[in-house]
């Protein structure tokens, strides 16, 4: 690589500069984009440029009780139906999380599917998942769907080794068949191209997603087959230059310009074995696939799938703008799914009861100073979560003084300085140095001590 | 009556638990008379109660030595009509 050495001179300032055109506060941090991006694809330089992003109709979809489920136990009728009203509230009037998927197969199902819509909200829209069976395709009839996944699984090792094809020719007939059936049914496709990312892409994929754009050419726009890259096992890599069938800017590219898939018709559905989830599911945005595929705070088969809140805060990023999302429903939504036995864990980002709780007592004081010195963004506003602090031994006296505002509600030139939490502090560092003490001390064991050693704050802010 | 200097020794003496006739006004209240963190919010809170003054948090915290907080308290008890001496 050549020497690019440049001198960069101090730029002095008297003013911080603290880039708020980028960091609001009231939004996540902004996504921006100085200029197109260089892939190159069968030899070729292809320039994609993300400063569209925000303008193209990108959105969310959920599989929350599809995939979602196949990694837990079954949820009841009532959880789902209320998790479903929960995510309506996050998604908007403008249809944020534009659809999730119901499994046909059980009473139980297609109880749940009933009782959802019957709630009446837009949005998401209720779609179902079959396997690439035409018995099953019954079940999408009988639920009155209009569009339903089906399983038409893409790689050698599903199509010879799990389905027992013979050929790759009969396993693309008996895929075109089920999609021909929904078709004459007045129902939508969603072919899922299940582990594509391990898939002969030239050899099966493309031709196959060329005679389903064949098949869509004859029927009308709304019943043309969409499709979603099904990163099974979490294979996909989002780096430049990386080679097929991992390549997810390739794999967009070939279906989306190649085989002519127009990008409002393309879904990525990640996993997470390589923890790549997040980012490839981003990633899959700014190449082209308006939607990605999410579960509430991951949950999916093994590692889980690309986590809904983090799309949702990825999608205001990129836009710029709320765009009608409630975001307060995550905390809710995280509330609820920890009542009724889902593990969220502690540091787990935006939902998990410390994501913005700091234990260092130097983080403490700089939360003291300004708020926005170790807090991603207004998370009281936009979660109901203000910044926190643990106390420990390494809280320090920053730490226990910015805890007793917190609890007494102060702000601004209300707030009791550490002079006067003082005793409180002392008491906290005795419990470690003196007692030996190991584990973090408790909200309660706090409230109980603010009682007894400052007296006159609690008679004035807690005695009413 | 006793000088602001014995007073300021006297609380730091009790407060860090050191002999008063060894502190010295150069002495550090970190480096030379070992006070930590918490022991330094202690001093200022013990400063105030023992003068009967309120001070700035920050800038009563950057004192380092003996001899600059008897300045600074001297300072303080002037501004705030504490007749210290």
């Amino acid at each position: 690589m050549d020497k690019v050495r440049k001198r960069h001179p101090l730029v002095d300032a008297n003013e911080p500069n603290l880039l708020e055109d980028i960091y609001q506060y009231s939004l996540p941090p902004l996504i921006r984009f100085e200029g197109p991006v260089v892939e190159y694809i069968d030899g070729k330089a292809v320039e994609f440029d993300f400063r569209d992003a925000g303008d193209r109709n990108i959105l969310i979809t959920d599989t929350t009780f599809r995939d979602g489920q196949q990694a837990r136990p079954p949820y009841t009728i009532e959880q789902m139906v209320h998790i479903y009203d929960l995510m309506s509230r996050l998604s908007g009037p403008n249809g944020v999380i534009r659809q999730t998927e119901f499994f046909l197969y059980t009473k139980n199902d297609r109880e749940t599917l009933d009782r959802c819509r019957a709630l009446g909200h837009k949005y998401p829209e209720c779609t179902g998942w079959i396997r690439a069976f035409k018995g099953d395709f019954r079940l999408v009839k009988e639920a009155g769907l209009k569009e339903t996944g089906i399983l038409t699984s893409s790689s050698d090792y599903h199509i010879f080794h799990k389905l027992k094809f013979r050929s790759r020719a009969e396993c693309m007939d008996s895929y075109c068949e089920i999609v021909e059936a929904a078709f004459e049914a007045g129902v939508r496709p969603r072919c899922h191209l299940e582990d594509l990312t391990r898939a002969d892409v030239d050899g099966f994929v493309f031709p196959f997603v060329d005679r389903l754009m064949e098949m869509s050419s004859e029927v009308p726009e709304e019943l043309s087959a969409k499709i979603r890259l099904c990163d099974t096992m979490g294979f996909g890599i989002s780096y430049p230059g990386a080679e097929l069938p991992r390549s997810i800017p390739k794999l967009i590219y070939k279906l989306n310009r190649e085989c002519g898939v127009p990008s409002s018709r393309l879904e990525w559905h990640g996993h997470n074995d390589f923890h790549k989830v997040h980012t490839n599911a981003g990633t899959a945005w700014l190449y082209g696939c308006d939607a990605v595929n999410t579960t509430v705070f991951g949950f999916g088969e093994r590692t889980g799938n690309p986590p809904l809140e983090g799309a949702i805060f990825e999608y205001i990023a990129l836009k710029g703008d709320l765009c009608g999302i409630d975001t307060m429903a995550i905390t809710e939504l995280a509330d609820y799914m920890r009542s009724i036995g889902l593990p969220i864990p502690e540091n787990y980002p935006f939902a998990g009861r410390s994501f913005n709780t700091t234990r260092a007592g130097i983080h403490a004081d700089g939360l003291r100073r300004d708020e926005q010195i170790y807090n991603i963004f207004d998370t009281e506003k936009l979660l109901g979560r203000p910044p926190r602090v643990a106390i420990t031994d390494k809280s320090g006296a920053d730490g226990v003084a910015h805890w007793v505002n917190e609890f007494f509600g102060l702000k601004g030139e209300d707030r009791i300085n550490k002079i006067k939490i003082h005793k409180l502090a002392r008491w906290v560092i005795d419990q470690y140095d003196e007692y030996g003490r190991l584990t973090a001390i408790s909200d309660q064991e706090l409230e109980a001590k603010v009682k007894e050693l400052l007296p006159d704050y609690w008679e004035k802010y807690k005695s009413h | 009556m006793a000088t602001i200097e014995e007073r300021v020794k006297a609380v730091t003496a009790r407060v860090l638990k050191l002999d008063p006739e060894q502190i010295k006004p150069e002495h550090s209240f970190t480096v030379d008379l070992g006070a930590e963190s918490v022991q330094s919010i202690e001093l200022v809170a013990m400063f105030e109660e023992e003068f009967g003054i309120e001070m700035d948090e920050d800038a009563a915290l950057s004192v380092e030595t003996v001899g600059k907080a008897v300045e600074f308290i001297a300072a303080v008890c002037r501004e705030q009509g504490v007749d210290a001496d």
